[in-house]
């Protein structure tokens, strides 16, 4: 059916239209680059999302990663791939030439991810996860471990996970158990600990696999600040270069997951024979900070993930709709008239409207936050890049969390598109909906991203990261002032930035009074009016950038007439729940932190 | 040796097509194009061709500027240089080939390699006119290629079976799908391919006036094929369901 993954239409309307990625070619790092190269890059990872990365969707969910009691085998299909991932390049668009990448902004980086999420997520972890290994050892590591292990991993030639999570420190990080002990004779450490839900923690795709590993050196303070990371190979690398001995890092088991079943997401045991080797990546005891700086992009990575999903329900649920026939128009007493496709059913069209308004929003926010990331990377203005950082820091839980949220809400709409036929296994969309929960509970649980936001994003600098937003709010509110036919949609978007503004000046007294059980209890919904705010404020980006498309008349009229028509309804229908959220939020509502244990 | 390649830029079949105000053509706004995908099986043939023997190759194409993005795509799987014949973009097949065949005069190629048809009109004219333009020999609808010195084996498909043929060189083919598997482009390639050169070059400079553009044809009107399902239910005991269904789709369908 639906070979259809995405709308690249409105992708490149995003890149070129609303955020001029273009621009970034000016910036030294990125000289080689022009319009054509985002083109061939996004085109090219379209063209594997939908030929290599789909094919094997549906069979990953059916015949997924194997255990045999002591190795894991990836799906069949991951093989392949992984081979073109290999041969494409696609372990490091964004590396520089000399470590053998291209270059690319992360703006383009970040739609090739969605395409390959879009295709196939498990199997687009596997590639990311790789990426994120190497760029750990790219910021923080030795000249050493980067010569042995970060060309390989860029290459594709080796795989990488991050192993964060234990048994008993799960969101807890500052509780992990693992330890590490400096080996008397050699510029190692002893690593030895268990580590749960690794993604892509064993398989069969490549020779060698590279674990970043958080352990606590014997001796190190307790609790965040004694957590070092290192280097832990599941084979000693000898000095050629090729995989020499086993390194002590057991396969426990892998789990049986209500989704993402072709994710080989591991339990691994280091040191049982007490001889797993690890190496320290950078400096002792800071490991959390390191680790955190590259969360906070897989946080965003995460949004993407979901949205991904999203997208390709909504693609199956459109084209469901336009084909499938069935009653007549509410309006019709004929019953020898024809049935009509139930795309003309006003709750149906509904339906599809909430799924493409929250997709495009959220691509919007995700793609938003890489230019960021993208002018912060090459800006030499120390004062822009810190106001940017800021403006990132705020939006990266709303990223991670409201589109982690919505996204399976989005997905329970396009099921519910194809009626019993969704809730049947034959259609991808129930298996789309499975794989989609994951995405509000890893990478910090959406409650943490909450807490994250109203408990330290909101309150840093004194408010400086929520200032800096607003202002950048402000200056498209005054945009869209400006053309006659978006004003409606701009004021709509400015009440929620008041109602914004004052609930977080009612909770930061709240905060202030030191009740801060008070002020995080209802940190998920502050996080949901916040995100709806970003969602409106994206909407509103896009529309002025249609209208102008639409008042010099470059033809395309019904794709930016849509453009506006979908902000107008998102900001119609779903922003008074945002209003709604605020007044709660600014009535002390308490009920649930005081709620009686014993009254459950 | 040199390697030309005939490229046509077309729209993604995937796309959702409606026809224009005048009846006679399709709305192109929104519509994304690609290269015609008979056309990568000949662009894939000649760069294994460069990778076994170190051919050069050259992609050729008549079209509007933004061709040179599709060109571009050919570069990026791996040809050498491409050239962009520019002022027949309304020729139809009869000018197009004129157009190309004079290029090629200039370029002086081996070899020419072409899809069998290009997606968009579907006219399957294009690369036949070029060889006997050219004077050259042609085989079209090629599934397999062999080049053993300047002589090229090569099997064409016909109904229920195949013809191997052995064709002088230079001579031109045209291939069809299964001949190989396009590679997908690789970003390394996409950043190399942004430094080859594509060379620009007007009718006019090549010799040819209107009338050898000409159509020698017009389009009276264009129209969507019809949607509707045509629904037949066969009746009847299984074995007998089972007969009727094979004969239909043998004899009515001509599927089978």
């Amino acid at each position: 059916m639906s070979d259809k993954l995405t709308d690249m239409r409105f992708i490149r309307f995003l890149l070129y239209e609303v955020y001029n990625v273009e621009e970034l070619t000016q910036y030294p790092y990125h000289a080689d680059h022009s319009r054509e190269t985002f083109d061939m890059a996004i085109d090219a990872a379209y063209q594997l999302a939908r030929e290599v990365f789909w094919p094997n969707y549906q069979e990953f969910d059916r015949n997924g990663a194997q255990f045999d009691g002591q190795h894991v085998q990836a799906p069949k299909g991951m093989h392949e791939i992984w081979r073109h991932c290999k041969e494409g390049g696609w372990f490091a668009p964004n590396i520089s030439f000399d470590d053998g990448g291209q270059q690319f902004p992360m703006s383009i980086f970040a739609v090739t991810s969605f395409l390959f999420s879009c295709g196939n997520t498990s199997a687009a972890m596997y590639v990311n996860g790789t990426w994120g290994a190497a760029m750990l050892i790219d910021k923080f590591g030795s000249e050493a471990l980067k010569a042995m292990y970060m060309r390989k991993l860029y290459a594709g030639d080796w795989a990488g996970t991050m192993a964060l999570t234990e048994p008993d420190a799960g969101t807890s990080l500052g509780d992990i158990k693992a330890t590490a002990r400096k080996a008397p004779d050699g510029d190692y450490y002893l690593i030895s600990g268990v580590k749960r839900f690794i993604s892509s923690g064993d398989h069969d795709l490549t020779e060698n696999i590279i674990h970043p590993v958080l352990a606590r050196i014997e001796g190190a303070p307790a609790g965040v600040k004694g957590i070092s990371l290192f280097l832990v190979p599941k084979f000693r690398v000898n000095d050629d270069g090729s995989p020499g001995e086993y390194n002590d890092v057991a396969t426990a088991g892998i789990e049986h997951k209500m989704g993402l079943k072709g994710q080989a997401t591991a339990t691994l045991n280091f040191g049982e024979k007490g001889d797993c080797r690890g190496w320290l990546i950078g400096e002792a005891n800071k490991g959390l900070p390191y680790m955190f700086e590259l969360m906070n992009r897989a946080r965003v990575f995460t949004g993407i993930q979901a949205v991904s999903g999203a997208s390709v329900a909504y693609q199956w649920a459109l084209q469901y709709a336009r084909e499938r026939l069935q009653s007549r128009d509410v309006t019709c007493r004929d019953v020898n008239s024809p049935q009509i496709p139930i795309i003309n059913h006003p709750d149906v069209r509904t339906m599809l409207l909430k799924q493409k308004a929250f997709i495009e929003g959220a691509l919007g926010m995700v793609l938003y936050c890489a230019k960021l990331a993208d002018r912060m990377a090459n800006s030499s203005d120390p004062e822009e890049c810190e106001n940017l950082n800021l403006i990132l820091e705020v939006m990266t839980p709303c990223c991670k969390a409201h589109l982690s949220n919505a996204s399976v809400e989005s997905i329970i709409q396009a099921l519910q598109c194809f009626g019993g036929a969704g809730y049947c296994e034959e259609f991808p969309v129930a298996q789309l909906l499975r794989d989609n929960k994951v995405f509000s509970i890893y990478e910090g649980a959406n409650g943490i991203q909450a807490m994250d936001l109203l408990g330290r994003k909101v309150a840093m600098q004194a408010g400086a990261a929520v200032r800096a937003l607003m202002m950048e709010i402000g200056a498209t509110l005054a945009e869209a002032e400006a053309l006659p036919a978006l004003q409606d949609l701009a004021q709509k978007v400015q009440e929620v930035q008041n109602e914004v503004i004052e609930t977080t000046m009612t909770l930061g007294a709240v905060g202030m009074s030191g009740q801060i059980q008070e002020y995080i209890c209802n940190a998920t919904a502050y996080l949901e009016l916040f995100s709806q705010m970003l969602m409106g404020w994206q909407h509103l980006k896009h529309a002025i950038a249609a209208q102008r498309a639409l008042d010099s008349e470059t033809g395309e009229a019904p794709f930016y007439r849509g453009k506006i028509e979908t902000a107008r309804f998102y900001a119609n229908t779903v922003l008074p729940h945002a209003v709604a959220t605020a007044r709660m939020l600014k009535a002390n509502e308490y009920t649930a932190l005081h709620y009686a244990e014993e009254c459950f | 040796m040199k390697v030309a390649v005939l490229m046509k830029r077309v729209p993604d079949t995937a796309s959702v097509f409606a026809v224009a105000a005048d009846g006679k053509s399709v709305e192109t706004g929104g519509l994304k194009y690609v290269m015609s995908p008979y056309d990568e099986h000949a662009v894939e043939e000649a760069i294994r061709l460069k990778e076994q023997a170190g051919a050069e190759v050259i992609v050729l194409s008549a079209g509007p500027p933004e061709t040179k993005e599709t060109l571009r795509s050919a570069l990026a799987m791996g040809a050498d240089a491409a050239m962009l014949v520019t002022g027949a973009e309304n020729a139809g097949p009869r000018g197009l080939a004129k157009a190309l065949a004079a290029a090629l005069k200039r370029m002086a190629p081996d070899l020419v390699i072409a899809g069998k048809q290009a997606v968009d009109d579907d006219a399957s004219q294009v690369p036949e006119r070029v060889a006997e333009l050219l004077g050259i020999p042609h085989a079209s609808v090629i599934t397999r290629f062999a080049l053993s010195g300047s002589v090229a084996t090569v099997d064409r498909e016909i109904e229920g079976g195949s013809y191997t043929l052995e064709v002088p060189l230079p001579a031109l083919f045209t291939t069809q799908k299964g001949i190989n598997t396009p590679r997908y482009p690789t970003l390394p390639n996409i950043m190399k391919a942004k430094k080859k050169e594509i060379t620009e070059v007007g009718v006019a400079e090549l010799g040819l006036g209107a009338g050898d553009l000409a159509a020698g044809m017009a389009i009276e009107s264009v129209s969507l094929p019809r949607q509707t399902r045509l629904k037949k239910i066969i009746e009847g005991e299984p074995a007998e369901k089972v007969r009727e269904l094979v004969r239909v789709l043998r004899e009515t369908e001509k599927i089978l």
